[in-house]
């Protein structure tokens, strides 16, 4: 400290001054190598009685240091839904919003604010556009949507189709795939649908994570049009990993044990849930088992590992068996 | 009515009458139901299960003898209800709910002061307790149970078939006869139901006259485990009825919205419309006729106020109304949605 020279001082005082100024330095996110993050050991999961769970509404998980994952606590919302944060140098990615409405229970609002207001913080900015985004229109998604209604520097996708395509600029859904870049750093969407018409996958170049939101995750994936909608997102998602480097498949929910033993629909205590996370292998292994069901039948249940594939069935129905029959 | 009324006060002066010393004996012999209501309405959980802070276990008081107990749908989802009957002799509870833990559901704290309570307004110091199961089997009402293991001047009723059977002398004659709770002036009837459980029991209170039905039949989805005695549970309730006055089946659940044939979600903590516990006994009829025709069928059939699974699991969802029924509602968008 002693040996500080003029010229660092005024190098000092001259990044002071753009610091103030709200900019901040450019940051860098390359594509060629994936960016490094961090899963949790493991994610909140509920508790034997939800009355006496003591987690957090949602569990913060900054995956690296502009990347965040958000997972709703089961003793809230039985989704456990996870929900994401892409920062960019000029604009903030949410992707998705959890499947609390009420403000007072869960004030994702707030948590987001702060979110940015610390990332900011961190990078000498004053404050980044939030664009609030979903992976599809279901309801545990986009429950806490109307909290962002007035909020500041904030756009809004939409919550229809034709409000989604307009706002990214897709015009060949779902084949197109569209770039929206954060500031610095890219995101690619496409659409994905067939476990709802509307739904997009997104893949970030910066840490090379692909959301498959709820069309793919370790559970009962609900699907409406198999053969025509389903089976060739897997196949397009297959297709993307050919192309370009993904580190892993991201997701909305977790149903299954490590066991293989889904946790039905709404179980309250998961206590082994594999990670969220789910490798490309995975995915190829799961699109080759998809080639082998020549006539999908309605009502049916196809059984890939931990992925149970509910065709045409009721969301909320699970596939228990009378235990008491004799 | 008023007859019944005149004599209930009538007993109910008699009751206060003796000196402080003295224990109450109070006569049970009714010409009609006792008097008694459901004046509270059922805590239905919350939006956020974490965030409830209703009673774990909620004491409704039907009558000054007769108590009935339901666990808090946020410490477990099946929520089911128990009863707590007392005569001059004996004090009975009908089930034990779905949670072992005494700190998360504590039964036997709540019992042990219930029945303190009605002691003292006794004169006595203490009265026998017997913990009897709609279904020994059964884990939505067996699990608390473990709490009344060790505790003094207690009976447990076994948890195996064929203890079942010996402890009400039915292993003979095991489901074709009915055994007998004597409560002290109170009676209780137990009549074996198989159905929807190998050792299934209802059990008769000719006080309250309620059928407590536990497991096989209640306001919700009932899972038959096997036809043929499901049908003969049915038919021997239903003649048990018409031989004998019944005012309400009190069953061990609710899973019925209040719209006709709508039901909760498996597994859902919030449940504001909950249609009410008690059942007309009427519906036994129509409970008779629709078990005779699931038979032989892996399906469900929904009715207005029970829905009935057969060969099909406890998760399965039917989106078929019969024509009898009005067209359900469309239902609200958002969190349930998926």
């Amino acid at each position: 400290m002693k040996s500080i020279s003029f010229g660092s001082l005024i190098t000092t005082l001259l990044c002071l001054v753009v610091t103030a100024h709200g900019a901040g330095k450019t940051i860098e996110f390359p594509t060629k190598v994936a960016a490094p993050g961090t899963f949790p050991k493991k994610w909140i999961h509920g508790s034997e009685s939800l009355l006496d769970n003591k987690d957090p509404v949602v569990q913060v998980h900054w995956y690296n240091e502009h990347t965040v994952m958000m997972r709703e606590n089961k003793a809230y919302a039985d989704g456990a839904n996870f929900f994401f944060l892409y920062f960019g140098n000029e604009k903030a990615f949410l992707l998705d919003q959890g499947s609390i409405t009420q403000h007072d229970i869960s004030p994702v609002r707030e948590l987001i604010d702060g979110l940015i207001e610390e990332w900011c913080k961190r990078n000498g900015k004053d404050d980044v556009e939030l664009i609030v985004a979903n992976t599809h229109l279901h309801g545990d998604h986009y429950s806490a949507w109307n909290q962002f209604q007035d909020r500041p520097n904030t756009k809004l996708v939409g919550l229809t189709h034709e409000e989604r395509l307009a706002f990214f600029g897709m015009t060949n859904f779902p084949e197109q795939r569209v770039e929206y870049d954060l500031g610095g750093r890219k995101l690619i969407l496409w659409g994905s649908p067939g476990h709802d018409d509307a739904e997009m996958a997104t893949y970030d170049t910066y840490t090379h994570l692909l959301c498959t939101g709820d069309m793919l995750y370790w559970g009962l994936i609900t699907i409406r049009g198999f053969a025509e909608k389903w089976a060739p997102s897997i196949e397009r998602l297959v297709k993307f990993t050919d192309e370009y480097p993904v580190s892993c498949l991201i997701n909305c929910h977790i149903e299954m044990s490590m066991q293989n033993v889904d946790y039905p629909r709404s179980t309250s205590y998961q206590p082994d849930e594999p990670p969220m996370q789910i490798e490309v292998e995975t995915l190829r292994k799961l699109n080759a088992f998809v080639k082998t069901i020549k006539n999908p039948r309605d009502g049916e249940v196809y059984y890939f590992d931990k992925i149970w594939l509910y065709n045409q069935k009721g969301g909320w129905e699970t596939v228990e068996k009378n235990k008491f029959v004799y | 009515m008023r007859a019944h009324f005149v004599f209930a006060c009538l007993s109910l002066v008699i009751a206060s009458a003796p000196s402080l010393t003295a224990a109450v004996v109070k006569n049970y012999e009714l010409s009609g139901p006792a008097p008694g209501s459901i004046r509270f309405r059922w805590i239905y959980g919350s939006v956020a299960a974490a965030l409830n802070r209703d009673p774990r276990v909620q004491v409704q008081g039907y009558n000054e003898d007769s108590f009935i107990l339901r666990e808090n749908i946020c410490v477990n989802f099946e929520a089911p209800f128990m009863y707590l009957l007392l005569g001059n002799e004996r004090a009975l509870l009908i089930d034990t709910g779905a949670t072992a833990n005494p700190q998360y559901f504590p039964l036997r704290t709540t019992v042990d002061a219930v029945l303190k309570r009605w002691c003292t307004a006794r004169g006595v110091a203490d009265i026998p307790l017997t913990v009897v199961l709609s279904s020994a089997e059964n884990d939505i009402q067996n699990l608390g149970y473990s709490q009344f293991v060790g505790r003094p001047n207690t009976t447990l009723a076994p948890l195996t078939l064929d203890g079942t059977k010996t402890f009400y002398g039915l292993a003979a004659s095991w489901p074709n006869e009915n055994g007998k709770i004597d409560l002290g002036g109170r009676v209780v009837t137990v009549i074996p139901t198989p159905g929807t459980h190998k050792d299934g029991l209802t059990f008769y209170d000719p006080y309250n006259d309620f059928l407590h039905t536990g497991d096989l039949f209640f306001p919700g989805r009932v899972m038959i485990a096997n036809e043929r005695d499901f049908i003969a549970s049915v038919a021997k309730l239903k003649a048990f009825a018409q031989a004998n006055p019944v005012k309400w089946i009190m069953g061990g659940k609710v899973e019925m919205s209040t719209t006709a044939g709508v039901d909760y979600i498996r597994r859902k903590t919030y449940r504001p419309n909950e249609r009410v516990l008690q059942l007309e006994p009427a519906v036994l009829a129509d409970l008779q006729d629709y078990a005779s025709k699931i038979v032989g069928h892996s399906q469900a059939i929904v009715r207005t106020d029970y829905i009935l699974l057969n060969g099909v699991g406890p998760g399965t969802r039917t989106f078929t109304r019969p024509a009898d029924l009005p067209p359900a509602p469309p239902a609200a968008g958002g969190g349930g949605v998926r």
